[in-house]
């Protein structure tokens, strides 16, 4: 499989803080590839680097073949690499079917010009994106919170409309912060079988940052595992959990399946 | 009591109420549907009001002509402060709007070759002539006296001004339900989470703050018209916060709540002066007059306290994070 993201020897310095320090790996297209590592080991720094949150200092993001590390969140979003928050950012003060109504590429209806110039094609996009949000309300089982404020939502509700809000922009590349935090073990098993169904179904690359390693081990088939900025391993779930460098360093002296997942 | 029954006097207020509710309508857009701390909104109606001025007296431009240019530069003068500033954090960009409005301000009182200085537009033109820029407005505002048989030139000003205001009313409650004002509600949200869905959240904020300022420019038209002489003591801070006492009465994120919050402004701060009886009469009248701030400082706190929505806002969306 050919590498949809590749992050090559990237740097990030906060202060005299070496956040991330020379990572580097590759997102093979199709995969679901996840991003482990203690607190610290700069997996969220570089996340943002990915997402142009932030810029780094040195090296280079290449994502579908262009050099992505310099261009601003909007514009990244725009070429299909979108992502999530930790804590999921639902619009609170705007219905659940607003936030998904929100994820469109190239509306004519949301610039003025549009407005004014191509009204029947902003109307023609809105409703299509009507369908379309109501077709992933469905999917998630958000579909009767459709004009709740998101505000109502329980966490792990807005996860998963963070995830159907993501779904909207047809992205190539989705980059998931710990998506399974704070959700309700139901809920977990749910957001699993979506993640699976939609990189099966619909050829979507995932790259996850999670601390549940049942997670982990279940949906990846490839862990890059970072420590103090830099990647220590990276391989198959088996290969990682025998690497002694990850043992050391990551899990101290227990071993994988013996991490009790996190609350 | 005899004011009170004058229709003379409340024809004003209703004109006043008009003008700050175009004034605020550009708060409420910038504020209530993007998120964005403008505390100098009057600086705005100041541009608007001296280029229409001075292009009418030094450049004799028509007054239809001067009117739509004033509102452009307001427009331009809002790209012109957002352009360095919008990247700001919120709370530094409001800083910038208020030190932005009082140079906008003391430019006036100070340039005088430009804009007549302190003692205002009558000292526009040349040295010795008290110069005027409404004369091709009130032949205006005359004919529509005539033509709609309305008893006095208040009477037109406050069918002309409220016509205006419903008209811009209109048309920001209907742009402000397309997609585009959903994008700008998004950006008030959670300006992070828009651009991680390709929203340029700086391109949706210079067109926020440009299009308020418009606003502002609109309704430093009308000012100049209705009082026919203007100084840049007119455009002190203490008017932004008028307006911004409107939209938080009103209720924020409403577009129709503008309004009503200008008219209980308007009455309020009008009425303040019939308060001719015990306790208040142990005041002197120019001392009372003063009251009036107390008295809406007053009622904004109560409102704070009982109804934070404002009188149409929606309680729930006070509550949600």
């Amino acid at each position: 499989m050919t590498a949809l993201l590749e992050i090559q020897q990237v740097v990030k310095s906060f202060g005299g803080v070496r956040a991330v320090d020379g990572a580097a790996f590759d997102v093979a297209a199709g995969s679901i590839t996840a991003l482990i590592g203690p607190n610290g080991a700069g997996k969220s720094t570089l996340f943002n680097c990915v997402a142009g949150s932030l810029r780094p200092d040195a090296g280079r993001i290449v994502f579908a073949g262009r050099r992505i590390d310099r261009l601003p969140t909007h514009r990244i979003a725009r070429a299909g690499l979108v992502r999530t928050f930790q804590s999921a950012r639902a619009l609170a003060r705007m219905t659940v079917l607003d936030n998904l109504l929100l994820a469109s590429i190239g509306h004519p209806g949301e610039r003025l010009s549009g407005l004014l110039l191509r009204p029947r094609a902003a109307r023609a996009h809105e409703r299509a994106l009507r369908e379309r949000a109501r077709e992933l309300l469905d999917l998630v089982g958000l579909q009767a919170h459709a004009d709740a404020y998101a505000g109502t939502l329980s966490g792990g509700q807005r996860k998963l409309l963070d995830l159907a809000r993501v779904l909207m922009l047809e992205p190539t590349l989705v980059l998931l912060d710990e998506p399974m935090a704070g959700v309700s073990p139901r809920l977990r098993v749910e957001l699993l079988d979506h993640i699976l169904a939609l990189r099966r179904e619909r050829g979507i690359t995932f790259l996850i940052i999670e601390h549940d390693l049942d997670f982990v081990m279940q949906a990846a088939e490839k862990i890059v595992v970072m420590n103090e900025g830099r990647v220590i391993a990276q391989g198959d779930p088996a290969s990682v959990q025998g690497d002694q460098a990850v043992v050391d360093a990551y899990l101290g002296t227990a071993a994988v399946h013996e991490q009790p997942a996190p609350a | 009591m005899s004011t009170l029954a004058s229709a003379g006097f409340w024809e004003f207020v209703g004109v006043v109420a008009g003008i700050y509710t175009i004034l605020a309508l550009g708060i409420q857009l910038q504020f209530g549907f993007a998120g964005l701390l403008n505390f100098g909104q009057v600086a705005f109606m100041a541009i608007g009001a001296y280029t229409m001025a001075i292009l009418v007296v030094k450049e004799g431009w028509s007054t239809w002509l001067a009117a739509p240019l004033g509102v452009a530069a307001a427009a331009v003068g809002g790209l012109v402060l957002g352009l360095p500033t919008l990247r700001l954090r919120s709370d530094y960009f409001a800083i910038v709007t208020i030190a932005f409005s009082e140079i906008v301000r003391y430019v006036a009182m100070n340039e005088d070759a430009l804009t007549g200085g302190s003692q205002g537009t009558i000292a526009l033109g040349p040295v010795g002539q008290a110069a005027q820029y409404n004369g091709q407005w009130a032949q205006f505002q005359h004919r529509m006296q005539a033509w709609l048989g309305l008893p006095s030139a208040d009477a037109t000003m406050l069918v002309i001004v409220w016509l205006a205001a419903l008209a811009l009313l209109a048309s920001a409650w209907a742009v402000l339900r397309t997609p585009w004002g959903r994008v700008l509600r998004s950006i008030r949200e959670d300006e992070d989470a828009a651009a991680s869905l390709g929203k340029n959240a700086f391109a949706y904020k210079l067109q926020a703050l440009a299009l308020g300022a418009a606003l502002a420019g609109v309704a430093g038209l009308f000012y100049a018209w209705q009082f026919s002489y203007f100084s840049p003591d007119d455009f002190a801070p203490l008017l932004t916060f008028f307006a911004w006492m409107i939209v938080l009465l009103g209720g924020l994120g409403r577009v129709f709540a503008v309004p009503v919050g200008a008219v209980v402004f308007g009455f309020i701060f009008a009425g303040t002066r019939f308060l001719g009886f015990a306790p208040f009469s142990w005041f002197a009248s120019d001392q009372r007059a003063y009251l009036r701030l107390i008295i809406i400082g007053l009622v904004i706190l109560a409102l704070v306290v009982l109804r934070p929505q404002g009188l149409l806002g929606k309680r729930e969306e006070m509550v949600l994070e």
